[in-house]
């Protein structure tokens, strides 16, 4: 029984080491863009660290682009998108999982079908709809643009949490003297965490690495987010590719350590069992 | 947790604060452009010195990508809004001119002054100046590495001798190390050289397409016996691919343009430009497309705003300053005074760019561009892909062109069915108003008993219906509507005609048959890929984290530069996959060259990019099952497929459907990774989804109302899965 167990365990590393392997290639190969001299984007040679290898694609992001402010206008935009989209997910979620009431069916159903039109063709209109509101050039605009895309996904999805966790657990609560925002909030909220996190996770990712809205609607160098920062790394024929490469690795760092600093409460979760006891 | 309101509260005032529009300022001008980073420098130094000169003035210099910027400006034009002044190739100025937002500079600027420009750099059409260039060129010129080439060729014998020579297997394995020469030969911009050096042009002065004809013939026979009968450049080059092997000295010479040639130097190849040969059979030179850059004035600016904005541009265009830019950049001024100034003729590469200047042609304006190049890419690329004859390349090019013209200037009007449509509209709207008459009713009377659901499902679906309910609505009227490059302003209702148009099309259900195999391949993929990982994860092994934290990693980089890498990886000769596949003693895969290989490429891209999302969700799914489960399951002697079949699946169902639900829509609506990995849908337009293709035939096009009415068709077709999907799965009903 043992043996099985470590052949069990063997292969379950084999596999991992092997995904692993297939989903960091081509992000090191990312890498060594952004380390080898003279701009190329395709290198005929496989070597992971290029001949004449160099930082200077990093330090010239830091001292001599705006790269900090656009770190920071993201931060703000997607901290903003985030608690929008958590705060009003986790409550919305909890309505459609544990209330029948007129209209829940068709509003499920119409959260999805946001999410069906191309978004190319939502453009034109939605530009045209923020120019009359004056909210052009401001993170007011896009950060209602992103809360609006982020939210059909993390309202479906706490929904579909929260449908596994029984009822029961409410009913006890209920009877334990909890009106219906504590039950809400002290019971099923905390057994949410998995979720929530996720949540967290998409509205930032959304809000974080979005470039066409943002691009029609912030026109003012100083508003800049960094997928659009980015962008300006790209010219038609002549990208800098090698400040591209190290821009886009130093973007994905917040949110690797987001995902880290969360997956503590995604993974280990209180579990039902915990508090069924 | 009572923080969760006065939180909200916080971020409203916040919206609010940030909520200060900017109002449109006379002192204050901004200019989009497509410069280059040096020409970006150059450009910012100028406009300190302006408003060092004019301190009441404030400009703003915002970079665009070109096709974004061409799009973009149109949306904000459109509005009334965008910047005060445009700045680009000479070919975007067509699609200004006809929509109408751009100002005209003769009316601007009197004769006395324009007289001192290089006639090519005023930019006319329709009688009226448009743009005022600054810069000539753009053009395609043979760069090569003087270590290779002593003395380059002359004519396309040369050419090919010198090729030959250079084309070499030095390490014997069987493999071509060093070229004659590379360039992006895939795209047809960098082909119209071979067809001037056979006599040939791509449009006449009625904005014909001239395609098919006998030049166009011997330039693609030429074009396909350089790589298939003397052999001297690779079998596949894209420009990034052409790009690398010049600046790792594996080629000995190089077709780019003059916005590439300091990077060669940057690279340290020791290089050197030259005219392109002369076709000994013609005894004409091959010719590159000449585009001028220059200002277009956005036709919003008035008063004193204009006044500011005439300064700037004349500013910018003394002789001086035209002069030192052009030294800086090694771009070509439009100042009669700077363009014969002794100081150039004395740069070797300016002087070899002036040379080739002069032999080249100037870039047609016309909007009918657009078309020409769109019906010359697939058959280019068949013949090169050996699919298809030169001849009938150049019948199927030209057909190609006249039906994208066509269809570029289509001006469908019908007044009466218009006003039928609108009319019954006005009555499906009533008719579904007067349908839930009752559960509005019922609606009115819950809301006090059902008060804590409602106050907490509304703000979420508030701020979703505010922000999609207008852009929907002017989606479906747009569909109904002639909106197209001939009405763009002033667009009517017309009825059904661009949904016909849309069934119509032949390749509409033969690209939806491969959509749905894209979307079903994918979802498969990242379900069971998700899943499968999440299961591995979550047995809490030592060093999970680590291959956890690993495993998210294609989701959290941005998608563009990767999706690029894994094109490079495709590549025949030197991707990496192909060198694995070798090693491995398997043949190599021509990935990128054939329609089947290409749609297989971009879905495994598509698939790595997506399993870490679903590994995520799944992950956390599976946090909601209790342990307890599965002890009663070992207890009775389940065995793994029991527990794996009768617990996690049920368990994480309610989780993993909105998912998928959701990733079905996402990936059937995909443009990024199609457009970028095949190159938007290479070779020969093989390698489309609907959304991409009504990208590239539609919109690009102009084609405003058609494109809506495809969406429309593709927004119906998901809304059908959509409700089938979840009664099916029954996902909007709680499994307790």
């Amino acid at each position: 029984m043992n043996t099985k167990k470590y052949f069990i365990n063997a292969l379950t590393y084999l596999v991992l080491i092997l995904f692993t392997l297939i989903a960091l290639y081509p992000i090191i190969n990312v890498f060594t863009i952004s380390i080898r001299p003279g701009d190329k984007l395709l290198s005929t040679s496989l070597a992971i660290i290029p001949d004449n290898w160099t930082l200077r694609q990093y330090a010239e992001l830091f001292v001599k682009r705006p790269f900090m402010l656009w770190i920071m206008n993201s931060a703000i935009i997607s901290a903003t998108v985030t608690l929008t989209g958590v705060a009003l997910a986790s409550t919305a979620g909890y309505a459609l999982s544990r209330f029948q009431f007129v209209g829940k069916q068709s509003s499920m159903l119409a959260l999805l079908t946001t999410q069906m039109f191309p978004a190319t063709m939502l453009l034109l209109p939605m530009y045209i709809m923020l120019i009359k509101l004056h909210l052009i050039n401001s993170y007011l605009g896009i950060i209602i643009i992103y809360s609006a895309t982020a939210l059909p996904f993390c309202v479906w999805q706490m929904k579909g949490y929260y449908d596994t966790i029984p009822y029961s657990l409410e009913e006890s609560a209920r009877i334990d003297g909890c009106n219906k925002w504590q039950a809400f909030y002290k019971i099923i909220l905390p057994l949410a965490t998995p979720a929530l996190v996720i949540t967290a996770l998409f509205s930032f990712m959304t809000a974080w690495s979005e470039y066409i809205v943002a691009a029609q609607i912030l026109q003012d160098t100083s508003l800049y987010t960094l997928p659009i920062g980015l962008k300006s790394f790209e010219s038609n024929l002549s990208t800098e590719w090698g400040l591209y490469a190290a821009a886009s690795l130093i973007v994905s760092v917040p949110v690797v350590v987001l995902f880290v600093v969360l997956s503590k409460w995604l993974v280990s979760g209180l579990t039902l069992g915990s508090v069924k006891g | 947790m009572k923080k969760i309101p006065i939180l909200l509260a916080l971020l409203f005032t916040a919206f609010f604060f940030f909520g200060c529009g900017k109002k449109d300022k006379a002192d204050e001008i901004v200019i989009w452009h497509n410069m280059r980073p040096e020409e970006t420098a150059r450009l910012q130094k100028q406009l300190d010195a302006f408003m060092k000169i004019n301190p009441g003035i404030k400009v703003l210099q915002l970079f665009k990508e070109t096709e974004e910027m061409r799009s973009g400006f149109i949306v904000a034009a459109i509005a009334g809004q965008g910047p005060d002044l445009v700045y680009g190739p000479s070919d975007q100025v067509g699609p200004f001119v006809e929509i109408g937002i751009v100002k005209k500079l003769d009316e601007i600027f009197p004769p006395d002054y324009l007289k001192h420009f290089n006639k090519q750099a005023l930019i006319y059409t329709n009688g009226h100046l448009w743009q005022i260039a600054d810069k000539l060129g753009n053009h395609l010129t043979l760069v090569y590495n003087k270590k290779l080439v002593p003395v380059p060729p002359s004519t396309d014998e040369e050419l090919i001798e010198i090729g030959k020579k250079l084309t070499i297997d030095k390490d014997g394995d069987g493999k071509i190390d060093q070229y004659g020469i590379v360039w992006n030969y895939t795209e047809p911009y960098f082909f119209v050289p071979f067809l001037t050096g056979h006599n040939g042009w791509v449009i006449d002065s009625n904005r014909h397409p001239t395609l098919n004809t006998p030049e166009m013939i011997a330039g693609l026979k030429f074009m396909r016996d350089l790589r298939d009968k003397y052999k001297i450049i690779p079998r596949e080059a894209d420009y990034n691919l052409a790009d690398a092997l010049f600046k790792e000295g594996r080629a000995g010479m190089m077709i780019n343009g003059d916005w590439s040639w300091s990077s060669y130097g940057a690279a340290g190849i020791d290089y050197a430009i030259a005219p392109l040969p002369k076709i000994t059979s013609t005894g004409k030179f091959c010719a590159p497309m000449i585009s001028p850059k220059g200002y277009s004035i956005n036709n919003k600016v008035q008063g004193e705003k204009l006044a500011n904005v005439k300064k700037l541009i004349e500013y910018l265009n003394t002789p001086e300053q035209q002069l030192e830019t052009a030294l800086l950049t090694k771009t070509f001024p439009t100042r009669e005074e700077a363009y014969n100034d002794p100081k150039l003729i004395a740069d070797p590469i300016l002087r070899n760019s002036k040379a080739q200047i002069e032999l080249g042609i100037p870039l047609p304006i016309v909007t009918e561009m657009r078309a020409i190049w769109d019906a010359m890419r697939p058959p280019y690329q068949a013949v090169l892909g050996g699919s298809m004859t030169a001849e009938n390349a150049a019948k199927q090019m030209q057909a190609e062109a006249e039906k994208k013209i066509a269809e570029l200037r289509e001006d469908i009007s019908n007044p009466i069915e218009g006003i039928i449509i609108q009319v019954v509209l006005l009555a499906v709207v009533l008719v579904s108003i007067f349908m839930v008459r009752k559960s509005i009713v019922q609606f009115i009377r819950n809301l006090r008993k059902d008060s804590f659901a409602y106050i907490f499902a509304m703000p979420a679906l508030l701020i979703m219906f505010a922000v999609i309910i207008y852009p929907f609505c002017y989606n479906i009227i747009l569909s109904f509507s002639n909106m197209s490059l001939s009405h763009i302003n002033n667009w009517t209702v017309i009825g059904f005609a661009q949904y016909i148009q849309v069934f119509k099309e032949p390749l509409f259900y033969q690209i939806f048959l491969k959509t749905i195999i894209w979307t079903v391949v994918n979802l498969f993929f990242h379900v069971t890929l998700g899943v499968f990982l999440a299961l591995l994860l979550n047995k809490n092994l030592p060093g999970t984290p680590i291959f956890r934290t690993l495993l998210i990693l294609p989701w959290a980089v941005p998608q563009y530069i990767v999706a690029l890498t894994w094109r490079g990886m495709f590549n025949y000769e030197y991707g990496a996959i192909n060198l694995v596949l070798n090693y491995l003693h398997l043949p190599a895969v021509a990935w990128l060259k054939s329609p089947t290989e290409a749609f297989i490429s971009v879905i495994i891209t598509n698939i790595w990019l997506g399993f870490p999302f679903m590994m995520i969700i799944a992950l956390g799914a599976l946090q909601s099952i209790p342990a307890e489960l599965y002890e009663a399951a070992d207890i009775d002697g389940a065995k793994w497929y029991h527990k794996l079949t009768q617990i996690t699946i049920p368990l994480i169902k309610p989780v993993m459907v909105p998912a998928i639900t959701l990733g079905v829509i996402w990936t059937f609506n995909n443009l990024n990774i199609v457009w970028l990995v095949s190159n938007a849908g290479e070779p020969s337009d093989q390698t489309h989804i609907l959304v991409s293709f009504v990208y590239k035939a539609a919109f690009n096009l102009y084609r405003y109302g058609y494109a809506a009415a495809f969406s429309v068709v593709l927004f119906l077709i998901l809304l059908l899965f959509g409700t089938t999907f979840l009664r099916k799965t029954k996902a909007t009903e709680s499994v307790y």
